[in-house]
């Protein structure tokens, strides 16, 4: 039988599971599933984002920041004593504007996605610390603060919920849809992409919108859950996200990249960092453990792909 | 194209369904997730021996952090029946801190101590401890007075500030002259608060000392502090003093002495860490670091904790071993840890933050 990157990383992340179930004490408790259920969304989100640029071979660096952007917007209008909607609409708006900004120096003016992002970061960061001088807002009204910690129907988070229909229209969109198959062709070769016919500059343009919505959605779970956003709101997600991308299976070339792929990646990440919190660890050696899976995880897939390479030149040749 | 409108429409709609749901369901989980709660607490109470001390830093591997976990290790060792966790995030973003203690809430611990990042948005998770049954408190950086048991401090910001100011005085060995002030960022409220304590100092005892503009900000940088400084000395040749708030500022300052050869002259004093300014306390372009120790701030939150968990509060003036006297403010629940500590040229090299 032969199974797929994705397969095998679900069952990496079901081992994961299961072991720590067995070592860390408390893990199975409904508590503690119940807390990783309200802290993988705001991650899973970003880590999509991130997925889906990196399809395209490149690379979104001002993710965090766009996030954060985006939650000083719904902030704003909170404290400003506008509604719910209003806020989640506004807050979508500024993410859009800064993926629309991102989008269209990379793909109209055709800068390398690495730098514009680098550059848009420390932009975004700017206008973050300008709007907020550096301090925190804070105190959002109750209902705001049940996106983020309220419960569905009283037995799943909310946060989850969202997470998981946004990880299927992603699916969705990137596998059923003439958008989604350009994004991959774009990845895999965008010159041939250009001459069978595809507008490259409106897929990519679209790209970088999808991906600072998914920062949007996440940057509201995450102002609700802390009720309060500052100019690093969820920074430490920035790397992780690109880990969790390439461990899922996501060529860094781009080309390749599945939705269910990052999902699991994201569960492993969640399952250790939580496991390990309880077992005690040093958060320096959490760290290192998922650094260690990390470069794991990837070799692995490098040397499956070479013996699949050998193996299928060796048919070849026989064949011949 | 449709087919994709179509379909984030509905989704829109399922989003727009789903919101409402929740907004009528959550009264009732939380109290189920109460009653969840509970039930584990009871468990691991009977199955575990002492008491769990978590102590949750801004972030783990800095110095001064390292010198806190040290001090608070220390006191898990010195105590009868209690183990310090000392736990935090690499980086210092307020989300990662949030999720370490929603870990240590699964872990069931006793007692939860953190320096918060950011107060605002570790309220909801201390909110969330405390209907678990954990005692929460705050070290190093206050958080919600309302939530928090007990907030640990290292100093009294108005005592911290008029001793700077005598060090200044001291250092510059005249009552008389202009002086300036730097500051890490205008609207930090602890230097604010030093800020004026000095300026009151100043006014109240020293009335010949002259500070020569309002203070200036250098951006919680040294390179900026260094910058400001040069243009002070430029402007005002006749400066005798530069007092620096913020940890990097004495150090941009001590810098700018230190190059232009004015060691004699101009008298620099500061909040800094002593392993950062002991190169210019040599030569005397840092005259005095005043700070706190790190070390013994950890230690009293882990003595403080315990005190807390066993059902005592502490008292003004009460004496702790391995700190010393504690003084309680009025609300009977601000911890301030002591004196602040000098560090000169003298004593520089002993500590190790």
């Amino acid at each position: 039988m032969k199974l797929s990157k994705e397969s095998i990383l679900g069952l990496i992340a079901l081992g994961t599971f299961l072991l720590l179930a067995l070592i860390a004490p408390g893990f199975l408790s409904s508590n503690n599933i119940t807390s990783m259920m309200f802290q993988l969304p705001e991650f899973g989100l970003i880590a999509l984002a991130m997925m889906v640029v990196i399809v395209t071979g490149g690379i979104d660096l001002s993710i965090t920041y766009i996030a954060a952007l985006s939650g000083v917007g719904a902030a704003l209008m909170l404290t400003n004593g506008y509604g719910i909607l209003p806020a989640i609409i506004v807050a979508i708006f500024f993410a859009l504007a800064c993926g629309a900004f991102n989008g269209f120096v990379i793909s109209k003016i055709g800068v390398s996605p690495i730098l514009v992002t680098l550059g848009t970061m420390v932009l975004f960061e700017g206008i973050i610390l300008a709007i907020t001088k550096g301090n925190s807002i804070s105190g959002f009204s109750d209902g705001y603060s049940l996106i983020g910690n309220g419960y569905y129907l009283g037995l799943v988070p909310l946060s989850i919920v969202i997470f998981v229909l946004f990880a299927i229209i992603t699916a969705i969109l990137l596998s059923k849809t003439s958008w989604g198959r350009s994004v991959y062709m774009y990845g895999s070769n965008e010159t041939a992409t250009l001459f069978s016919g595809v507008k490259n500059s409106r897929v990519l343009m679209k790209v970088y919108l999808y991906a600072s919505l998914l920062a949007a959605i996440s940057a509201i779970i995450m102002t609700s859950r802390y009720n309060s956003v500052k100019v690093d709101l969820g920074s430490s997600y920035l790397l992780q996200s690109v880990a969790a991308a390439v461990l899922g299976g996501t060529n860094i070339h781009g080309g390749y990249g599945k939705v269910i792929g990052t999902v699991y990646a994201v569960m492993i990440f969640q399952f250790i960092r939580n496991g390990l919190n309880l077992l005690g660890f040093h958060s320096s050696l959490v760290d290192v453990v998922i650094g260690a899976i990390l470069i794991l995880v990837l070799a692995m897939n490098f040397f499956s792909d070479k013996f699949k390479k050998v193996a299928e030149t060796r048919k070849a040749e026989k064949a011949a | 194209m449709k087919k994709l409108y179509l379909l984030l429409i509905a989704a829109l709609l399922l989003v727009g369904i789903l919101a409402g749901c929740v907004a009528e369901n959550s009264g009732s989980s939380d109290s189920e997730g109460e009653a969840e709660a509970g039930g584990s607490e009871g468990e691991s109470a009977g199955g575990e021996e002492g008491l769990d001390i978590a102590v949750v830093p801004k972030l783990v591997g800095i110095p001064y952090f390292n010198a806190s976990e040290s001090g608070a290790n220390e006191a898990g060792e010195d105590l009868e029946g209690v183990n310090v966790n000392y736990t935090g995030p690499t980086q210092a973003d307020a989300s990662a801190q949030v999720k370490v203690i929603e870990d240590l809430i699964s872990k069931n611990v006793d007692v939860i101590a953190v320096a918060p990042n950011d107060p605002a948005s570790v309220e909801p998770v201390l909110k969330k401890a405390k209907e678990d049954g954990i005692h929460v408190m705050d070290w190093d950086t206050p958080a919600d007075k309302e939530l928090v048991d007990l907030s640990v401090k290292q100093v009294d910001d108005e005592e911290f500030g008029r001793h700077m100011a005598q060090k200044l005085v001291e250092a510059m060995g005249t009552e008389e002259g202009e002086i300036a002030i730097l500051t890490g960022g205008l609207s930090a409220a602890n230097l604010n608060l030093w800020i004026e304590a000095a300026q009151k100092e100043f006014d109240e005892n020293y009335p010949g000392i002259e500070i020569v503009s309002e203070k200036i900000p250098t951006d919680e940088k040294q390179q900026v502090a260094y910058q400001k400084t040069l243009d002070l000395l430029k402007s005002y040749p006749d400066l005798k003093g530069v007092l620096a708030v913020s940890t990097p500022a004495p150090l941009g300052a001590a810098q700018a002495v230190q190059e232009e050869g004015l060691q004699d002259e101009v008298s620099v004093v500061g909040s800094a860490l002593p392993t950062d300014s002991a190169p210019f306390l040599e030569d005397g372009s840092l005259d005095t670091a005043v700070l706190w120790d790190p070390g013994k701030l950890g230690y009293l939150t882990v003595a403080l904790g315990k005190m807390l968990a066993e059902g005592e509060m502490p008292e003004d003036g009460q004496e702790i071993e391995g700190v010393g006297e504690i003084t309680v403010k009025e609300d009977g629940k601000t911890v301030i840890m002591g004196p602040p500590a000098d560090f000169t040229k003298e004593n520089a090299a002993d500590f190790d933050f």
